[in-house]
C-alpha cells in the first residue's frame, strides 16, 4: 500500500498535495501555500518552505519568483495572556509605517504571464477579488459577453483573501439584509454550483452588547431584521452562556442571536468563482498590472495593462480600497478612503465555540473556523487611513486583552499569525455601484466597507443582469453621484 | 520532557492533525511542531522545549476514538492514500456536504481548551540602540562590536547557537563563546526569543521571556538566527523514529540520550558528512550514509556513504529505509542531514529581499551585512554565511549596525 510523502507535517501536506495544486493552476508560493494549507500550522513554514520551493522550481518556477511566502508574526506559538498583559503605551504606533509594499515586487513580474491579451473585450473588470470574479461567472452565464479579469497580484492578495470568513444577515439597513440573505443562501449551495468547497458552517452570530445604550441598539436592529423574515431574537445573558459557556458573564448586558449566520473559508469562493468563469469563457488573468484608462467623448474605451491594451465596452471597477486609484485613471474621483484591519489566528483547537461572537462597542469579535483556530479581529478608532496592508503588535495586544477578558480560559491558547487588510470605507458605509459620473461605460463595484465578501453572490448577479439590460434601482441608489447631491444611505452595523 | 520521554521508549507523542498519523519529535529544537503534547493542561506544547518536573502530567494529544498508540481515525490515512484535496471532496451534492462539514468540524483541530483560565501577564517596554537576535557565533560576534546600549536575544538557555553541537568545523570555540557571553553581562537575555519584528516609526520587537513579553524599540537590528533542521519529504518521513540529525546530536550532548544503537543518515553535501562524524563521536552505529543531493558530496573513506534516494522509512517507530537502489538497510532510527534552512522570517518580514539556494530562502546581505532594509543587519547562517564564515559576518555586520 501507498505511503505519503508529507511535505508538511504540521497540516498534514503531502507532495502529492502540491501537485494537485500546481494542476489547479497554482504556480506562485502564496497560491499553493493557500490551496493546499502548508505552512499555516504550528510551526508556520519553517519546515517545509523551503522543501514547497524546491518542488516548484523542479517544476520551472523562474528564479526571481522563489521567494518564500509572506512571514507572520509571530515567529513562534506565543500565549493570548502574554499579549494581553503589554502595556499599550509600549506598543502605541510612532509613525506612518515605511511600506515595502508599494515598490515593485520582482517575484510578480517573473510570474506574469507570457501569452498576449486579447484585444477587445466586451467587459474588462478591473480586480480579481471576490466582486470582479463573481462579476465574471455571472456574467458568463447569462453569455453573450466576452469577459477579462485583471488581478495584479495572485487571487486571494487583497481583502477577499484577508478577510475573517464571517457572513451574517444581522445588517440595519433593508437593502444590506436582503443582499445577505441571497449570499449566504447562494453559499450553501456554492459547492453544487461551482463544484468547490466553501465550508460554509452555520454556527450563528451571537452580537453582545456591553452597555444599555448598545443593548437599544441590538433591539432595534433584531426589530427590523424580523420584519425581513430573520430568525434574529435578543436573548439573554444566561441564554448566551448556553451557547458560548466560557463567555465572561460580567462583560455583557444583552445580547442578539441568529442561528442561521455562520462562516466561509474564504479562498475557495475565489478559486470557485474563477474557475467558473473560466470553464464559461471568461479570461482570469493574475499578475497582470492595469496602468492607465483610456477615455474619449464621454466614454471609457479601453485599459491599458504591462501586457498591452484592451479595447473595452465596458470596465468595473471592482479594486475594493484600491478602486479610487483605478477610477482616478479615468478622471472619476471616488471618496472611498482605505483603513487597515487587522486580524490574528489561534493555533488549532477542537471544536468548542459554535457561533461567531461579536461585541458590539468595542468592535471584537472572533469565531472558531473549520480547522480549529480562533479567527478574529478587532476594530481600531486611533488606526489613521492609509493603504497599510502591514501587522502591528498594537493589534495583538489590543485584541489578545478583549479576548482574554471576555474569555478567560484563552488565555494559556497561544497565538500562531497575524495579518492585516483593508476596508474600503465610504463616507456612509454604503457601497458605491453602477455608472460613474462623466464617463459612460466605467462601472463601480466597491465601498463594501470589510463586508463585501458576504454581500458578493447576491451584488454580482444583480448587477450582471442589470449590466445585460435589467431595471434595478439599486444601482440609481448606491451610484457615486449621491455623494455629490448629499444622499446618504447609512448603515450602522459595521464591526471593525 | 522530550527527552525523558525517549529514554523511557515513548517515540508516538500525538496523532497527526488530519490523517491521525503517528507522530514523535522531530527536530529537537522547538521548530517543527511534531512534538506536539498537552502538559499540564495546557495544549499543544513543543515537548522537547518544556521542563520535566516531577509530578508533571503529559498528555499525547487528537486520538479522540481509542488511544493514541492505536487510533481508529487513522482510517482517514487509508482512504486517502496519496493525500486529500478537500476542496472538491463531496460537492456534488448538499447532503452528503453537510455530513462532510460535521465529520471534518469534529476531526478538525488539534489540542483541547486550557483547564485553567489565565490572567494575562504584565509585560514591559524597553528601548534600546541595536538590538541583536541570536547568541550564536555571528550573533555573539556583532553584539561584541556594539557599546553599552545594546541588548543579545537568544533562545536557547546558554549562548553559542550551532557551535554547540560540535558539527560545523571552524565554528566557534566554547571558550571564545564563554568570554564573549561573560563580557556582555545583562545585556544577553537568555531563554528569550524574539517573535515578532514590526516596523514602525523604529523597529520594533516583541521578545518573549521567562518574565513574559517585552516591547523592545532599537534603532537598528541584527538578525543572526541562524538555520532550522529540515526534513527530507520521502514516504514515511514523518514517522516516528525520523529524527533531524543536529537534533540528535543535541539530544546526546545535552540529556545523554540516544534512540538506539545504529542510525542510517539520510540527506546531502556537507551536512551530512559532519553531522554523520559527530553522531559516531556521540556514541552511534552507522549503518550507511544515503546522500540523496543533486550533486554528489565527496565520499569519505572511513564511514559507509552511498549514493541513493530514499523510497519510504518503514515501521513505527521506523526500524527500516528502503532506497531506489534496492538496499533495505534496518536500523533503530533514521536521522535526517540536509543544511539547515535560514531562519529568514523576522528579517524578510520586515522587508528584507532572500534568495532561494538548496538549503532555504537566506537573507540578502553584501560583505559588511547590510540588507535593503537601512536598519537591518545580517550575518550568519541566516544570510548564507554559516560554519566558518559566521563569527567573521557576525564582526562585519555587528561594526556597520554600531555606526549606522
Amino acid at each position: 500500500m501507498a505511503e505519503k510523502a508529507l511535505l508538511c507535517a504540521c497540516e498534514d501536506v503531502t507532495v502529492h498535495d502540491v501537485e494537485v495544486a500546481m494542476a489547479h493552476g497554482h504556480r506562485d508560493i502564496e497560491s499553493v501555500k493557500r490551496y493546499t494549507g502548508l505552512g499555516t500550522g504550528p510551526c508556520q513554514g519553517k519546515s517545509c518552505a523551503a522543501g514547497a520551493m524546491r518542488i516548484l522550481a523542479r517544476a520551472g518556477l523562474p528564479e526571481s519568483a522563489r521567494v518564500s511566502f509572506r512571514a507572520r508574526p509571530p515567529l513562534s506559538p506565543t500565549r493570548i495572556a502574554e499579549y494581553a498583559g503589554l502595556p499599550l503605551e509600549a506598543v502605541e504606533q510612532l509613525g506612518d509605517t515605511p511600506l515595502r509594499l508599494a515598490d515593485p515586487d520582482p517575484s510578480a513580474e517573473a510570474l506574469r504571464p507570457r501569452e498576449p491579451l486579447p484585444e477587445r473585450a466586451d467587459v474588462v473588470i478591473v480586480g480579481g477579488g471576490i466582486m470582479g470574479l463573481a462579476l465574471a461567472w455571472n456574467l458568463c452565464r447569462l453569455g453573450g459577453k466576452s469577459v477579462v479579469v485583471l488581478e495584479r497580484d495572485y487571487l486571494c492578495a487583497g481583502a477577499s483573501g484577508r478577510n475573517g470568513g464571517g457572513v451574517r444577515a444581522q445588517w440595519t439597513t433593508p437593502s444590506l439584509i436582503e443582499l445577505a440573505t441571497e449570499s449566504i443562501d447562494f453559499m450553501s449551495r456554492f459547492a453544487q454550483e461551482l463544484g468547490i468547497n466553501v465550508w460554509l458552517r452555520r454556527g450563528g452570530y451571537l452580537f453582545l452588547a456591553h452597555d444599555a445604550a448598545t443593548a437599544v441598539r441590538l433591539e432595534a436592529g433584531t426589530s427590523l431584521q424580523r420584519r425581513f423574515g430573520l430568525a434574529t431574537r435578543i436573548i439573554s445573558p444566561d441564554e448566551a452562556l448556553d451557547l458560548v459557556p466560557d463567555l465572561d458573564r460580567r462583560r455583557f448586558v444583552s445580547a442578539s442571536w441568529n442561528p442561521d449566520d455562520g462562516v466561509v473559508f474564504p479562498w475557495p469562493f475565489l478559486w470557485g468563482y474563477a474557475e467558473g468563469a473560466r470553464r464559461l469563457g471568461a479570461r482570469i488573468e493574475a499578475f497582470t498590472r492595469v496602468t492607465g484608462l483610456e477615455a474619449s467623448g464621454g466614454r471609457v474605451r479601453a485599459v491599458r495593462t504591462d501586457r498591452g491594451a484592451i479595447r473595452a465596452d465596458s470596465v468595473v471597477v471592482a479594486c475594493g480600497a484600491w478602486s479610487p486609484a483605478v477610477a482616478r485613471m479615468a478622471g472619476v474621483e471616488l471618496p472611498n478612503v482605505p483603513y487597515r484591519h487587522e486580524i490574528a489566528s489561534s493555533e488549532p483547537l477542537k471544536p468548542f465555540l459554535g457561533p461567531l461572537v461579536s461585541m458590539l462597542g468595542t468592535g471584537l469579535y472572533f469565531s472558531q473556523s473549520m480547522r480549529g483556530e480562533i479567527v478574529g479581529g478587532m476594530g481600531d478608532h486611533d488606526e489613521p487611513p492609509g493603504a497599510n496592508q502591514s501587522s502591528s503588535l498594537r493589534f495583538l495586544a489590543r485584541y489578545s486583552a478583549a479576548l482574554a477578558e471576555l474569555m478567560p480560559r484563552l488565555g494559556d491558547v497561544k497565538m500562531l499569525r497575524q495579518w492585516a487588510g483593508l476596508y474600503d470605507v465610504t463616507p456612509d458605509g454604503s457601497p458605491v455601484l453602477g455608472e460613474s459620473p462623466g464617463v459612460a461605460g466605467l462601472l463601480q463595484m466597491s465601498g463594501f466597507v470589510g463586508h463585501g465578501f458576504m454581500m458578493a453572490p447576491a451584488v454580482a448577479r444583480r448587477m450582471a443582469a442589470w449590466m445585460g439590460g435589467a431595471a434595478d434601482e439599486m444601482f440609481e441608489r448606491f451610484s457615486a453621484r449621491r455623494f455629490a447631491e448629499g444622499r446618504l444611505e447609512r448603515e450602522t452595523m459595521i464591526i471593525g | 520532557m522530550a527527552a525523558a520521554l525517549l529514554r523511557a521508549g515513548v517515540t508516538t507523542f500525538t496523532r497527526s492533525i488530519k490523517y491521525h498519523r503517528p507522530r514523535g519529535p522531530f527536530c529537537l529544537g522547538g521548530s517543527c511542531g511534531q512534538c506536539l503534547m498537552r502538559v499540564d493542561g495546557v495544549p499543544s506544547l513543543p515537548a522537547c522545549r518544556v521542563l520535566a518536573r516531577a509530578g508533571s502530567s503529559c498528555q499525547r494529544q487528537n486520538a479522540p476514538l481509542g488511544s493514541v498508540e492505536a487510533d481508529v481515525l487513522r482510517a482517514a490515512d487509508f482512504l486517502f492514500p496519496a493525500g486529500l484535496d478537500h476542496h472538491h471532496l463531496f460537492t456534488s451534492s448538499r447532503a452528503l456536504g453537510r455530513v462532510a462539514l460535521e465529520l471534518a468540524r469534529r476531526l478538525g483541530g488539534l489540542g483541547e481548551l486550557p483547564d485553567r483560565e489565565l490572567p494575562p501577564i504584565p509585560g514591559r517596554a524597553r528601548e534600546v540602540e541595536v538590538a541583536v537576535v541570536g547568541a550564536g557565533p555571528a550573533g555573539l560576534a556583532a553584539a561584541a562590536e556594539q557599546g553599552a546600549d545594546a541588548v543579545v536575544i537568544e533562545r536557547e538557555a546558554a549562548p553559542g547557537g550551532a557551535s554547540l553541537f560540535g558539527i560545523d568545523p571552524g565554528c566557534a570555540e566554547p571558550s571564545w563563546v564563554e568570554q564573549t557571553a561573560r563580557a556582555l553581562g545583562d545585556r544577553l537575555w537568555l531563554r528569550s526569543e524574539a517573535v515578532g519584528l514590526y516596523v514602525d516609526a523604529t523597529p520594533l520587537l516583541a521578545v518573549q521571556g521567562p518574565q513574559g513579553l517585552t516591547a523592545l524599540r532599537a534603532r537598528r537590528v541584527v538578525v543572526a538566527t541562524g538555520g532550522v533542521s529540515q526534513p527530507l519529504a520521502f514516504p514515511g518521513v514523518d514517522r516516528p523514529g525520523v529524527y533531524a540529525a543536529r537534533g540528535l546530536v543535541k539530544l546526546a550532548r545535552d540529556h545523554g540520550v540516544r534512540v538506539g544503537a545504529s542510525l542510517v543518515v539520510v540527506g546531502e553535501g556537507e551536512e551530512l558528512i559532519h553531522c554523520s562524524r559527530a553522531l559516531v563521536r556521540e556514541g552511534y552505529r552507522l549503518e550507511a550514509l544515503v546522500d540523496a543531493g543533486d550533486e554528489p558530496c565527496p565520499a569519505p573513506a572511513d564511514l559507509p556513504w552511498r549514493r541513493a534516494r530514499p523510497l519510504r522509512a518503514k515501521g513505527n517507530p521506523v526500524r527500516r529505509l528502503v532506497l531506489d537502489d534496492g538496499a533495505r538497510i534496518d536500523c533503530d532510527a533514521v536521522a535526517i542531514a540536509l543544511p539547515p534552512a535560514p531562519l529568514h522570517e523576522l528579517a524578510s518580514g520586515a522587508g528584507a529581499r532572500t534568495r532561494f539556494q538548496q538549503g532555504g530562502f537566506a537573507v540578502e546581505a553584501d560583505e559588511r551585512g547590510r540588507t535593503d532594509v537601512p536598519w537591518l543587519f545580517a550575518a550568519g547562517r541566516v544570510a548564507g554565511r554559516g560554519g566558518g564564515q559566521a563569527r567573521d559576518s557576525g564582526v562585519a555586520a555587528g561594526r556597520e549596525a554600531a555606526h549606522g
